[in-house]
């Protein structure tokens, strides 16, 4: 840690400062006190103990030296000269000087020991508070300024700014006053996410999950290199939650929508068709006592006709809104085409009362693999438009084939007129079905609209829908849907 | 049933669909009482005990789930609901909530008079019999055999299960839950793709044509449905 170093450099300034002063005052001290050579030694010891504690190592290996050259000097006879005249002397010197460095470099080593100790439970303090603001303080959304400023803080950092990837202007700034930026140098940590640095500033890549959100720039920061990348992933980490948090807040809003169009969607429909069900059955009812009158029956017959397509068309439209509104979810099932004709003719039953409906089912033709109700509707429709087009002397016909890649082909058929240039070019045009609203004006629109639902309806249940004209007069109303996946067999005696 | 004439409560808050149904119901030879809520609804199914109840789904106050509960907690009276496109969930929710039929609007008096008569007559009659006679097959339960046209059709157990289930209900939906509930015991591996698997199988063994199914039809969205009727005696 910065701070620490400049401290623990100033303190072995001021130790190799008092070195001399301090040897001098011990030789005073001992002198005075007439010490014999023991004392002396053990005085002299203590001195380079405490000067290796305050200093350091080197400071205590100087005053080692220097301890040892005042014991001789003082202390070992001749007294005033740094030669020795007892050989016994030169063990007492030699063993002085060994043991006063052994001791001042663990007596060192021990402090160097305690300090790093210190400086490491700083540096995870400060991330635990960086993590606690972050995280946990703060839960409002739109922190992203404040989170950069109390990481910037926590490091120690003069001023700053954050960037975020892919914003040209900084996100927040931080400090007294605006910090010049290298952008080239903000571009370099936020493609190599690796931290940059340049005259005081350093460019601290915001990387989390393998991507690079942005750049955090502080200026002067004091801060270890350590303490740095673990703020600068702590950050990270805030501004990826914070996007989370937006999107999930995005998707609650979007489903919320979903859920008032659904609601919304069901209310109109039941409302739609409540008159509609109370008018059929007083259509019924109406049928039944109006029995001896043909007529009466003939108009009733009429109305009947009449309520059934009103029913059609707002069925139509509901479900053009439901697939608009993208609150239409397919549930795709194995539907035969066979009971899926039978379907249709049933839905049309009065309007193909008085004509024939041929049905060709290909043998071996699978199932269909869609919405029942979906696909009965594009049918119905396909199916009310031919009737709508051919002379009523003429059949209809529909047909179901198996198609390659798992698909089946149904068409319905008809000997009228063939397919209208406008309705080919509606078909072949947009795919928009909001504009249907607007053709929706003029006879032939009945048959558009049913058109283009027909072919919404596809598209919702993964098919498509082509009008071709038939050989020999006529159209053919094509419609591929996916095959129902082949069941295989049960083994017998299961259970 | 006590009564000489079964006893049907209408419940819709439409007064309209109300009124005529009363009104087509006592026509076919029905006693009718109406309800123009589901609280109501509730109420008169307590102090009348009718024989049959029809009741629409979406209903200011209690709605026609709540009706169900209602009648569950006393009885097995038959219910049938009315229901509109668009509602498919909160119809399978009808039926595994215990109604017994349901009927889509706009829908005709006469299919709607032939599902009250199906249910009054399954309310009639007694506990399901041994063996189950419909047109052209006969399904002895106690031997576990099936015969169609005079001939054994070979089933699998769980297709067997499967038909003495439907056929138990013959006229009435069954869902792919209710299915999958009795014939599987809920087994939680089962998925309505099984369910569908063997019914197709089934169908196979069964039906004579397979574009015309006899016996087994699907209910779209819902489950199925055994169209055959019973045979008495």
């Amino acid at each position: 840690m910065a701070a620490d170093q400049r401290a623990i450099s100033r303190r072995g300034r001021a130790a190799w400062v008092a070195l001399p002063f301090a040897a001098a005052l011990v030789t005073i001290l001992a002198r005075l006190a007439g010490a014999n050579a023991t004392t002396a030694g053990f005085a002299y010891l203590l001195l380079v103990l405490g000067l290796a504690t305050w200093g350091g190592w080197a400071v205590g290996a100087a005053a080692s030296v220097v301890a040892m050259a005042c014991f001789n000097f003082f202390f070992l006879p001749p007294f005033g000269t740094l030669t020795i005249q007892d050989p016994a002397n030169w063990a007492a010197l030699i063993t002085f000087l060994i043991a006063s460095t052994v001791a001042s470099r663990l007596v060192a080593t021990a402090r160097q020991r305690a300090e790093e100790a210190q400086s490491r439970q700083r540096e995870v303090e400060i991330l635990y508070d960086l993590c606690f603001s972050l995280f946990a303080a703060s839960q409002r959304p739109g922190v992203l300024g404040e989170a950069a400023a109390r990481t910037l803080r926590s490091i120690g950092a003069e001023s700053g700014g954050l960037y975020l990837a892919g914003e040209e202007a900084p996100a927040s700034t931080f400090g007294p006053e605006p910090l010049p930026i290298d952008r080239d140098l903000v571009q370099q940590a936020l493609e190599t996410q690796e931290i940059a640095e340049a005259r005081g500033t350093v460019f601290l890549p915001l990387h989390v999950g393998g991507k690079t959100n942005g750049v955090l720039v502080a200026r002067w920061p004091v801060a270890p290199r350590a303490v740095l990348e673990s703020a600068s992933r702590l950050l990270a980490l805030a501004i990826e939650r914070e996007r989370l948090l937006g999107e999930a807040a995005h998707l609650e809003a979007v489903r919320e929508s979903d859920t008032l169009k659904t609601s919304l969607l069901r209310a109109v429909s039941h409302d739609l068709r409540t008159p509609l069900t109370a008018m059929r059955l007083e259509i019924e009812s109406l049928q039944g006592r109006l029995a001896g009158q043909p007529d009466a029956l003939a108009s009733l017959g009429g109305l009947s006709l009449e309520q059934g397509r009103l029913s059609r068309r707002i069925d139509n439209l509901l479900s053009l809104a439901r697939l608009e509104g993208g609150v239409a979810r397919p549930h795709p099932e194995p539907v035969p085409p066979s009971s899926l004709f039978r379907a249709a003719r049933e839905s049309l039953s009065l309007i193909l009362a008085d004509r024939t409906v041929e049905i060709r089912v290909e043998p071996h033709c699978p199932d269909l693999w869609a919405d029942p109700s979906l696909a009965l509707e594009t049918l119905v429709n396909l199916l009310e438009n031919a009737a709508r087009a051919a002379p009523s002397g003429r059949p209809l016909e529909l047909a179901a084939s198996p198609e390659p890649e798992s698909r089946v082909r149904l068409e319905v058929l008809d000997r009228g007129p063939g397919v209208p240039p406008g309705v080919k070019r509606m078909l072949q045009g947009t795919r928009d079905l909001r504009r249907t609203a607007d053709d929706a004006a003029g006879d032939s629109a009945a048959g558009g609209l049913g058109l283009r639902i027909a072919r919404g309806l596809a598209d919702a249940n993964g098919g498509v829908l082509t009008l071709l004209d038939r050989p020999g007069g006529g159209t053919i109303a094509r419609l591929i849907l996916p095959a129902a996946p082949e069941p295989p067999d049960p083994v017998e005696g299961d259970g | 049933m006590t009564r000489a004439t079964p006893l049907v409560l209408v419940v819709d808050d439409d007064p309209s669909i109300r009124q005529t149904l009363s009104r087509e119901l006592a026509a076919a030879g029905y006693d009718t009482m109406e309800a123009a809520d589901g609280m109501e609804g509730k109420a008169r199914f307590e102090e009348s005990r009718p024989d049959l109840v029809i009741t629409d789904l979406a209903m200011p106050r209690a709605d026609g789930l709540a009706v169900i509960t209602a009648v569950r907690r006393i009885d097995r009276t038959p219910v049938i609901v009315l229901s509109v496109r668009g509602e498919e969930e909160d119809k399978v929710r009808a039926l595994d909530r215990g109604a017994d039929d349901y009927i889509t609007k706009p829908f005709s008096l006469r299919e709607l008079l032939a599902r009250v008569r199906t249910q009054i007559r399954r309310a009639e009659a007694g506990p399901v019999a041994e063996v189950l006679r419909f047109p052209g097959l006969e399904i002895d339960r106690a031997r576990r055999t099936v015969v169609r046209d005079g001939q054994d059709v070979r089933l699998t157990p769980t297709e067997l299960a499967i038909l003495e289930l439907l056929a138990g209900h013959a006229g009435r939906p069954v869902t792919l839950r209710q299915i999958i509930a009795k014939v599987w015991k809920g087994a939680p591996a089962t998925t309505v793709d099984t369910v569908r698997v063997h019914v197709g199988s089934l169908r196979r063994k069964l039906e004579p044509d397979a574009a015309n199914p006899r016996y087994i039809g699907t209910e779209p969205w819902v489950g199925y449905r055994f169209l055959a009727e019973l045979v008495e005696g």
